[in-house]
């Protein structure tokens, strides 16, 4: 094992972790009131392009990140309005929004910057590495945050707060009843569509925030289709995850550390394209065994759920 | 009596409570609320009567601020109103308990209750306080509940008393209790009466809407009637009486009972054996039940809605997996046999909930009606469907069942209730099953309708079918069985001939509570 | 009440244009923006387009574009009429691409025999990975919305490794198998086109006719409307789910295996996706609702507008990712406006 977990590992672990991560806690807050957010690759593909965008057009990563925001945000109007106030099929609206993601930034990047693939250029301002000397030689923990950037901090300090937010002040009880039994939280004054409008918008900042990393984290640079499925991993570990920000973040570790490894694996000599299909392999097998044996209804009511013109994603278990 | 309370209420004082004047609202072409004049006074326990469509819902969604009139005033306290939300109602001193209860149900009793108006330290909930405030009032009102408890797992009865103190607990002075005691047995239903009657002597006004006479005989204080959208009477209780307000609510007098003759039981057709189904992790939804139908009877299960009920049809029908025992049709095993084999070994199916399961509201009328019949001829013929066939005996069903719908091609997602209803039963009843499963076969559906399905299932006892009625409808249970079992906690309690049957005994059993102890 | 309007009055003013051409109108409105935006004129773009699609010598250019196309916009629409979505077919085309591959490079016999032989092995190998999903959500619960893309991932990593490894060519350099025999290629009948047109065509109208008029047409659309109606009427739910994924993997390995036999005769890396015929042809039977005639139509009405992408981004420098921007945007406008993929309620 000693040889397995290094320092390398870790750091590449926790850094994989960070898009994931900060994805899955914006489908966590979709979930929570009643949205089902498949378009998180969408919203994180439109943060990674305006992430590089602004970037280079500030010459700051500060600059990228807001961009990354504030264009994650526009971009999840479509979903915040089209699956509430138009009530509209968030399955089909997120498929729609992913596929408008990827040939929108590859549109973009061919007529902004005439290049096709990839665009790097030495304008693009990546994000600093907060580097901690005091903790780079704890292992696992210590070896895994000594040098990430202030995003990673971020994510990890998101999970608290959403956590917080959610199951301990007066907004998370509203959120989580919107989501259950939005006409019960309609009878008591709260106008559910408000609410969540809010909450997929803030969602949409959250999985900007993921794009950024992905493009201003690790490197600078924009290819497309760069999420590579991140944004269907998110989805799922909020489904493990139950909702529940600190479930979907264990969720998320997991689907991280996978990924490490599959890069240890690849230095070892595995070909890269066994090895990137890791995560996948490892998300199906968690589905798998944490949906066995869930209910004896031959219809269930997530199956159900999870079809199109269902409402929203499977609920947590009907206790 | 109607009131023991303290406070005059024989007459309307000068200033009413809540009054509504010239209430109207359209949907479409629709009018569901025509003109309506409602008038009650402090401390009174109003009831609102009418058939199914008769503008109930409309009216009250109006007064607690769901819908807005599209012409009329509404006073509270002689100062008019204009609520534009739920929100705007509470704040004036509406509470509401719906008939289904809006109630969260993987969170707990103290959440729901102060969901919207939570007491807060700092930017957090303060827990403690809102408990304490939830234990105080349910202490008060004699409304006992535990905070804590997630309300998923609370019985309906507790359930309603959560609907009511959240009312309470934003300091409701009218109360609108819609359909309350649907789902009750008749023991919760008194003690319910009780804490009614305890909030009309503090001064709260209740307005009562439902559809059961005795319920407005022994409660209420007055009396108004809707019909088609209008009021057609308004009465003081103690001056009138059940047949009064029927002819009122229909237009004519209807019998309550239901002409059967006698039964002539023949072969068992539907058996169980020891059925059971597990639950997740706790007691088991069906407990090793036994249920014999023969031939010629109908057989009534009787049971507050969630005992078991459901879970034991559909592990009859082959919709659920059983988990212990055995399923006979006509004498045939059928226990390791999916849907269709039961379905061809004999047994037809009205559904509980027509509109999610029974049918499927986009498709037409014809296919509708041709679910089940499909496979075979004369609607198909190696694998091929004969849409002509299919067409004509839509028509020949809807003509024989008296179904209004403007042709065998049109969805049935647009017809009433009672007419939808028709659909389903003209579909099952024409399989012409030896055992017939009907699953609250008359909920929601209009007087008419009513009477048309309890004779076609009267009809089909009389062909020497065996007929199994579920219903949380007592009257309905008692009027048309044979035999009634009671289930409760997924066992039948008791087998009672109906001639031993009323609604006391059936109610205590209803309650858990075994016959020797009653 | 009484005074009702005039029969054919209300029936005018309840007359609404067709939602799908509004929804393009918007996507042309939007995409005019966009072609503005990078410093064409719009009209200009669009009339390359449409010249592209449908100038008379265009039209083989048009067809054979279509034909994977049409074929993945059935692998989408079999599902999307009893309900489900199959999100997987990127990675069934792939499958069938290279087991047709393989059958046909190294399977013995007379060439025509091994290219039935390659494209049965093909659809086969592909609906059972499909299937795969549906039996993941009748016997453990996980959503096949979920676990069909998933599946994806997986089937073209070690399609990739395979060609880039074990089965690679050597001789020339690129991750890409041997050559296809010429006797177990697929006929060609015109210029570009080929026999798989033909086939593409066959499966098109007999997916009509199952539609409309047998008793598994019914019953997928019974289960489209209503799931537990379907179940409560006696239709086996787990089975159906597993037979339409498999008929719906099928196709998509099908057409993986025409382009191989027809086109490219060889598995080559990245190019089958490249083209995205998967998620074209999963708006497209969006677009209709899963309803095959339409979800065909739109098929073409989409396969065009890619074809005249090209000429658009030949001869105005607009790139012809373009069209897929546009595609997208009629779909999230009648998801938005008019709910499309909804059909209950």
């Amino acid at each position: 094992m000693s040889g397995l977990i290094t320092p390398f590992l870790m750091q590449s672990a926790v850094q994989a972790i960070t898009p994931i991560l900060l994805a899955s806690l914006a489908g966590v807050l979709c979930g929570r009131v009643g949205v089902f957010n498949m378009a998180l690759e969408g919203q994180m593909l439109i943060g990674a392009f305006a992430g590089v965008v602004g970037s280079y057009v500030t010459h700051s990563a500060a600059g990228g990140v807001a961009a990354a925001m504030l264009a994650a945000v526009v971009f999840s109007l479509i979903l915040a309005y089209g699956a509430t106030i138009f009530r509209g099929d968030s399955v089909v609206i997120c498929i729609g929004m992913n596929l408008l993601a990827s040939g929108l930034t590859a549109y973009l990047l061919r007529v902004m910057f005439g290049v096709s693939g990839t665009f790097s250029d030495p304008a693009i301002v990546s994000l600093a590495k907060i580097r901690i000397t005091a903790i780079q030689d704890i292992p696992i923990v210590g070896w895994g945050f000594a040098r990430q950037t202030p995003l990673t901090w971020a994510a990890w300090a998101l999970v608290a707060i959403v956590s917080v937010v959610l199951f301990k002040t007066p907004l998370g009880l509203r959120l989580r009843g919107v989501g259950e039994q939005p006409d019960a939280a309609e009878t008591l004054g709260i106008d559910v569509r408000a609410y969540r409008v809010v909450t997929v918008l803030v969602a949409g900042a959250l999985a900007g925030l993921a794009g950024a990393q992905l493009s201003l984290g690790a490197v600078s640079v924009f290819a497309e289709d760069m999420t590579a499925g991140r944004g269907w991993i998110a989805v799922v570990a909020v489904m493990l995850g139950r909702r529940n920000p600190l479930y979907a973040a264990a969720a998320c570790v997991l689907f991280g550390f996978a990924d490490a490894f599959s890069v240890k694996l690849q230095s070892q000599g595995l070909p890269n394209q066994l090895t990137d299909i890791s995560p996948y392999v490892v998300t199906l097998a968690a589905l798998v065994l944490s949906h066995r044996r869930r209910t004896r209804a031959l219809v269930s009511p997530e199956v159900a759920a999870a079809t199109p013109g269902g409402m929203a994603e499977p609920q947590a278990d009907a206790r | 009596m109607p009131n023991d309370g303290s406070l005059p209420t024989a007459s309307p004082p000068a200033a009413p409570e809540l009054s509504a004047t010239g209430i109207v609202k359209r949907y479409g072409a629709l009018l569901a609320n025509d003109h309506i004049d409602l008038s009650v006074a402090r401390g009174e326990i109003h009831a609102v009567m009418g058939e199914n469509g008769a503008g109930k819902s409309t009216l009250m969604s109006i007064l607690y601020g769901l819908q807005q009139p599209d012409e009329g005033r509404v006073l509270l306290r002689g100062e008019e109103v204009h609520f534009r939300s739920a929100l705007d109602a509470i704040g004036k001193g509406m509470g509401m308990v719906h008939q289904a209860f809006k109630l969260f149900h993987s969170l707990s009793v103290w959440e729901n209750i102060v969901y919207g108006a939570e007491p807060r330290r700092g930017v957090f909930i303060d827990r403690a306080a809102a408990r304490r405030a939830v234990a105080d009032l349910a202490a008060r009102h004699r409304l006992a509940v535990d905070p804590d408890a997630i309300v998923s797992k609370l019985s309906v009865g507790v359930r309603q008393r959560v609907e009511i103190l959240k009312a309470l607990y934003r300091d409701a002075r009218i109360l609108i209790l819609d359909e309350p005691t649907a789902v009750l047995t008749p023991q919760e239903r008194d003690s319910l009466f009780a804490v009614m009657r305890h909030l009309a002597a503090e001064g709260r006004t209740i307005l009562f809407v439902t559809h059961k006479l005795h319920e407005v005989m022994a409660i209420t204080d007055r009396v108004t009637v809707l019909r088609d959208g209008r009021v057609v009477e308004r009465m003081t209780t103690a001056e009138t009486n059940p047949r009064e307000i029927v002819r009122a609510m229909t237009g004519r007098s209807v019998s309550l009972t239901v002409e059967k003759g006698l039964s002539h039981p023949g072969a068992t057709l539907l058996e169980a054996i020891d059925l059971t189904i597990a639950a997740p992790g706790g007691k088991p939804l069906v407990d090793k039940i036994a249920l014999k139908v023969r031939g010629g009877e109908i057989v009534g299960l009787a049971g507050v809605a969630g005992n078991g009920q459901s879970e034991l049809v559909e592990a009859l029908v082959g919709l659920r997996r059983l988990d212990g025992g055995k399923v006979l049709v006509g004498g045939i095993d059928v226990t390791d046999s999916d849907v269709a084999a039961r379905r061809a070994a004999g047994i037809a199916y009205i559904p509980e909930d027509r509109a999610s399961v029974g049918s499927a509201l986009a498709a037409s009328a014809a296919d509708n009606l041709a679910m089940g019949f499909h496979r075979t001829p004369p609607l198909a013929r190696g694998g091929l469907i004969d849409a002509a066939a299919v067409a004509r005996r839509a028509r020949a069903l809807i003509a024989k069942f008296g179904v209004k719908i403007a042709s065998e091609s049109a969805p049935v997602g647009s017809l009433s209730g009672g007419n939808l209803q028709k659909v389903v039963v003209a579909r099952e009843l024409s399989h012409a099953a030896p055992a017939l499963i009907a699953e609250q076969p008359t909920r929601g559906v209009d007087v008419g309708a009513i009477e048309f399905i309890h004779g076609q299932l009267v009809a089909e006892r009389a062909a020497g079918r065996a007929v199994l009625l579920v219903s949380s409808e007592l009257s309905e249970i008692l009027a048309l069985s044979d035999r009634i079992l009671v289930m409760y906690e997924g066992r039948v309690l008791a087998d009672v001939p109906q001639d031993k049957a009323n609604e006391e005994t059936l109610g205590l059993l209803m309650a858990g509570r075994a016959p020797e102890a009653a | 009440m009484s005074a009702a309007p005039q029969p054919d009055a209300r029936a005018l003013s309840r007359w609404r244009p067709p939602s799908a051409a509004i929804a393009i109108l918007f996507a042309a409105l939007v995409g005019g923006a966009l072609v503005l935006a990078s410093g064409v004129n719009p009209a200009e773009a669009y009339a390359q387009i449409f010249m592209g699609a449908f100038a008379l010598d265009n039209w083989p250019n048009t067809l054979n574009w279509a034909t994977p196309l049409v074929g993945m916009t059935l692998v989408a629409a079999i599902p999307l009429r009893g309900g489900m979505i199959n999100l997987g077919g990127d990675g069934q085309l792939i499958i069938g691409a290279l087991v047709a591959a393989i059958v046909a490079i190294y399977l013995p016999g007379p060439g025509p025999l091994v290219a039935i032989a390659a494209l049965i092995a093909a659809a086969v190998a592909a609906g059972l990975y499909a299937a795969l999903a549906a039996w993941g959500e009748t016997r453990h619960g996980v959503p096949m919305l979920i676990s069909s893309l998933l599946l994806s991932y997986p089937a073209v990593g070690v399609a990739s490794y395979i060609v880039r490894f074990p089965l690679r060519d050597t001789t020339t350099g690129l991750p890409q198998t041997a050559l296809v025999p010429e006797g177990a290629r697929l006929m060609a009948l015109n210029g570009v086109l080929n026999v798989g047109l033909i086939l593409i065509a066959a499966i098109a109208a007999l997916v009509l006719f199952v539609d409309r008029r047998t008793v598994v047409g019914y019953e997928l659309h019974m289960r489209g409307i209503n799931l537990r109606f379907a179940g409560y009427g006696g239709v086996r739910l787990d089975r159906q789910a597993m037979r339409i994924m498999f008929v719906s993997g099928a196709i998509a390995g099908l057409v993986g295996a025409i382009i191989v036999l027809g086109s490219q005769f060889r598995f080559i890396d990245d190019v089958l996706l490249t083209p995205s015929y998967t998620w074209s042809g999963l708006m497209a039977a969006l677009l209709a609702n899963g309803e095959p005639a339409g979800a065909i139509l739109a098929g073409l009405f989409f396969a065009a507008l890619q074809t005249g992408g090209f000429a658009m981004q030949r001869e105005t420098s607009v790139p012809r990712v373009l069209t897929m921007v546009l595609q997208s945007i009629v779909i999230l406008f009648l998801a938005v406006r008019h709910g499309a993929g909804k059909s209950r309620e």
